[in-house]
């Protein structure tokens, strides 16, 4: 088979400082369906962005049926034949199938003048030449997720595109419902389209795809054909040959239990469950980790413990008190939070520094407000601004300027310096080392284990296992909604847990 | 804090060159029309006449600025003013009491109109989650209406040739000195009220705190809801006050279309001072200086005093988007400093 797409030592730098993709090459053929898999920030994504022309790369080169292209924006990549189906369906839902096929691209009479019974003809053309199970008339809003992404590959197929790219889509979709489209692709593949497929899950990778392409942290580590391919093997190649990751922490005996989630699940208003039966406890000093790929239920979770949305069932307890339904400043008392996401949770980054350090505290503690509350005692915030400052090693000017002004690091710094001096039992930490530098990451996993040593209780959701090495007592393994497994973490490797949270299941050999 | 005034101040002078340029295409001398508009306005006598002109502007300005600051899109000035006037026509037409209490008794029945008539966009929010931008508009309509029928039937003075309302008590009427309305104090006693809750009350920290991210403020355990509620209830009150005012400084009485010309002026002064208290009462104050000089302008000069509307309008948008501009301009500065930090 030939090669259609080569892509030759591309890089591309998110500034300052991460490297997305450090000297890839990775070649697809011509009529097979090459997966690309690895876990979180490995580049899939980004690698296929450059490919479909959402981003640039910072060098490297494209090479598409023999020629070098360089796509400015989808439009270009779509009219040379390269399309994607992003995670996202993206569709006017009040608009027909056929209308949403056909929009941005529709057959005119006249001048501009949209020839529908034409339009709905040529998508009806299209919906049996693929044997897509679809109704042209119905519409998108009434369809099925599963349909609606077909409309979205209709709509690419519609373009006459010979390259599919598919981010994730099984992600979307139910376990009932992933046969149908990989029975789908399977046949674009034989009609001779190429199928570029990002995923993290093996088993559907082992199933659908012909050749397989390893990334690991901005690097290819292989590509390899499926045939030769095992689970374990492409669970070791995705997280890294066994690495001893050292642990920061020192042996104590963990207190009484300061948090606890009891029966908790939680079905999505689009009905689709993402929280199922999960139960977990956490001591006072002791470092529960959560690990898993993101999407499998964390962000709900982390929602319903801080109360932004309800669960469907089962409750949440502090000290053993039922908080569940609680309002959120009362839950504050015993909670601390610090989010993966700085500018939405963490933050109002248009505020001053003062501003952000004192929230929450405002309400809990009286020696920021005057007149039974109603007034704020600016001199204390100002002094309070500075006693983060101090102990959390934050570069700033003053407290008056604007938080948007720091430093990533520096953000989150302030963020848990706030969130620390709170004096809650139990700390629910959201990937709180997101985006941050080596040496900034080094400073709060610091912190954790000082926060660990004074006996709180702490929730640690991470998506780098190195981290969740450094710093768990306890593993929770989270995959779809479960927690699949509850590991020690001295008793555990990361191939075993790699295997796990893409799996959701142990390895058997 | 520099940056602020110098994107206002270049905002403001651009905008007048462009009117002045306007001018020069027509045959009119800028610097004589200039003048006159400002003599009009600012000279000795004249700029109490100004101040007290200003009284509305900057108390629908400050309805708006306080919402705007906090999150909810309150655009119904127009209709809060005319229901704060007409509770304070009917107060002040059948009851008489000392000025000493009637002043402030009106004052308050005109705050009550306001908020009664942004409460109703408030519940709507909490019970169906209706959307203020749009109920607040609506309302402004349904008001209008309200009060024409209001002044036309019930509340008619007897024998007049135009629907409007008999005169309120004299007590109630705010006390003159000259050109100067004491509606002006009472203006900047709510100014200086307003600047308190937003800048130094708990309850102001979380508005704009809530204003410019109500996840984070959630999170931080901010009862948003109840702010919400509180901060309409507020701007619809400041709102209503700018129309008892209106009646009780002017023709003490609610005469058909009152309101027309001050409400939508607030929207327009909140939005030039990005929704900032002190910065809504300078552009209101200055926006009055504009309207009162325009009439100066018109009399000695030819030109037309709709030229000051376009010139406000230009000013507006010469400010806004200049504010935009200016901080992608800053940003990239710093950004280029950075570099070469970087690469030194």
């Amino acid at each position: 088979m030939q090669d259609i797409i080569a892509m030759n030592r591309i890089f591309k730098i998110f500034p300052p400082s991460l490297v997305a993709l450090d000297d890839v090459s990775v070649t697809f053929r011509k009529g097979e369906i090459h997966a690309i898999v690895g876990e979180n920030g490995a580049g899939k994504s980004t690698l296929m962005k450059i490919l479909y022309g959402m981003q640039p790369a910072d060098s490297g080169e494209i090479i598409f049926n023999g020629k070098n292209v360089k796509f400015s924006d989808p439009g270009e990549a779509i009219l040379a034949g390269i399309g994607m189906v992003h995670q996202e369906i993206m569709l006017v839902p009040q608009y027909t199938v056929w209308e949403n096929v056909v929009l941005g691209s529709e057959p005119v009479k006249f001048i501009d003048h949209l020839d529908s019974k034409k339009a709905r003809q040529l998508v009806k053309d299209k919906i049996d030449e693929f044997h897509f199970n679809l109704d042209p008339d119905a519409k998108v809003e009434d369809i099925s997720i599963a349909a609606r992404q077909k409309v979205e590959i209709l709509k690419l197929l519609f373009r006459n595109v010979s390259v599919l790219i598919m981010d994730e889509p099984t992600s979307v979709l139910t376990p009932q419902e992933i046969p149908q489209l990989f029975g789908e692709l399977k046949r674009l593949r034989d009609d001779g389209h190429t199928i570029l497929f990002i995923s993290h899950h093996l088993e559907e990778v082992l199933e659908l795809s012909d050749r397989i392409t390893v990334l690991r942290k901005g690097r290819k580590v292989g590509t390899i054909e499926a045939a030769d391919a095992t689970k374990a093997g492409l669970a070791q190649m995705m997280v890294g040959r066994e690495v001893i990751f050292e642990s920061i922490r020192k042996a104590q005996q963990p207190g009484k239990v300061l948090f606890e989630v009891k029966g908790l699940n939680y079905i999505d208003p689009d009905k689709r469950p993402r929280l199922s039966n999960i139960n977990f406890q956490v001591r006072a000093g002791e470092i529960v980790g959560v690990v898993g790929v993101e999407g499998n239920g964390q962000l709900e979770l982390v929602k319903i413990i801080m109360g932004l949305i309800e669960p469907t069932s089962g409750s949440i307890l502090t000290l053993g008190e039922d908080i569940t339904r609680e309002p959120i400043l009362e839950k504050r008392k015993r909670v601390a939070f610090v989010s993966q996401d700085r500018a939405n949770m963490g933050a109002s980054t248009a505020a001053t520094i003062t501003e952000n350090v004192i929230m929450t505290h405002h309400r809990l503690n009286d020696r920021f407000t005057d007149w039974a509350g109603r007034i704020l005692n600016f001199k204390q915030a100002q002094t309070f601004t500075d006693e983060v400052q101090d102990k959390f090693d934050v570069q700033m000017s003053s407290g008056e300027t604007v938080f948007k002004s720091l430093s990533g690091g520096n953000q989150q710094k302030v963020i848990l310096g706030r969130e620390l001096l709170l004096d809650a039992p139990f700390i629910l930490l959201d990937q709180p080392t997101r985006g941050l530098d080596v040496g900034s990451i080094e400073y709060v996993h610091r912190q954790i284990i000082d926060m660990r040593a004074k006996m709180r209780g702490m929730l640690l959701i991470s998506a780098d296992l190195e981290e969740l090495f450094r710093l768990s007592d306890r593993l929770l393994v989270m995959h779809r909604g479960k927690v699949v497994a509850e590991l020690i973490t001295e008793k555990t490797n990361v191939t075993e847990v790699g295997y796990l949270m893409l799996e959701g299941a142990a390895y058997e050999a | 804090m520099k940056r602020k005034v110098l994107v206002n101040v270049v905002g403001v002078l651009l905008a007048f060159l462009l009117g002045a340029l306007v001018m020069l295409l027509q045959g009119y001398n800028p610097l004589e029309t200039y003048y006159r508009l400002f003599e009009y306005s600012l000279a000795p006598g004249k700029i109490t006449y100004t101040l007290s002109k200003s009284v509305p502007l900057i108390l629908t300005g400050m309805s708006a600025s306080v919402a705007f600051a906090s999150g909810p899109i309150n655009l119904g000035q127009p209709g809060q003013l005319v229901m704060g006037a007409l509770f304070a026509t009917i107060g002040g037409i059948y009851i008489d009491l000392p000025p000493v209490l009637m002043v402030p008794f009106l004052l308050l029945l005109a705050m009550l109109g306001g908020a009664l008539w942004s409460g109703v966009a408030a519940l709507l929010k909490h019970w169906f989650n209706m959307s203020e931008f749009i109920t607040t508009l609506m309302l402004n309509m349904i008001a209008d209406f309200f009060t024409a029928w209001a002044i036309t039937y019930p509340f008619f003075e007897e024998n007049a040739n135009h629907p409007q309302t008999p005169l309120i008590s004299v007590s109630g009427w705010m006390p003159e000195w000259g050109n100067f309305n004491s509606s002006v104090i009472v203006m900047v006693l709510a100014f200086v009220v307003v600047w308190f809750i937003m800048n130094r009350s708990t309850a102001g920290y979380e508005w704009r705190l809530s204003g410019q991210n109500s996840l984070f403020s959630r999170l931080g355990g901010v009862n948003i809801s109840k702010n919400y509620i509180v901060v309409m209830l507020l701007t619809g009150a400041l709102a209503g006050l700018a129309g008892g005012l209106v009646i009780m400084a002017g023709p003490h009485r609610f005469i058909k279309g009152i309101g027309a010309n001050y409400a939508w002026d607030g929207v327009m002064i909140a939005m030039v001072a990005n929704s900032g208290i002190i910065l809504t009462l300078i552009f209101g104050f200055f926006f009055s200086v504009l309207q009162t000089g325009s009439l100066g302008m018109e009399l000695i000069t030819a030109v037309p005093k709709e030229l000051i509307q376009v010139l406000q309008a230009v000013i507006v948008l010469i400010v806004v988007a200049g504010r935009g501009y200016f901080e992608t301009l800053f940003a990239k500065l710093e950004a280029r400093r950075k570099m070469k930090e970087r690469a030194t």
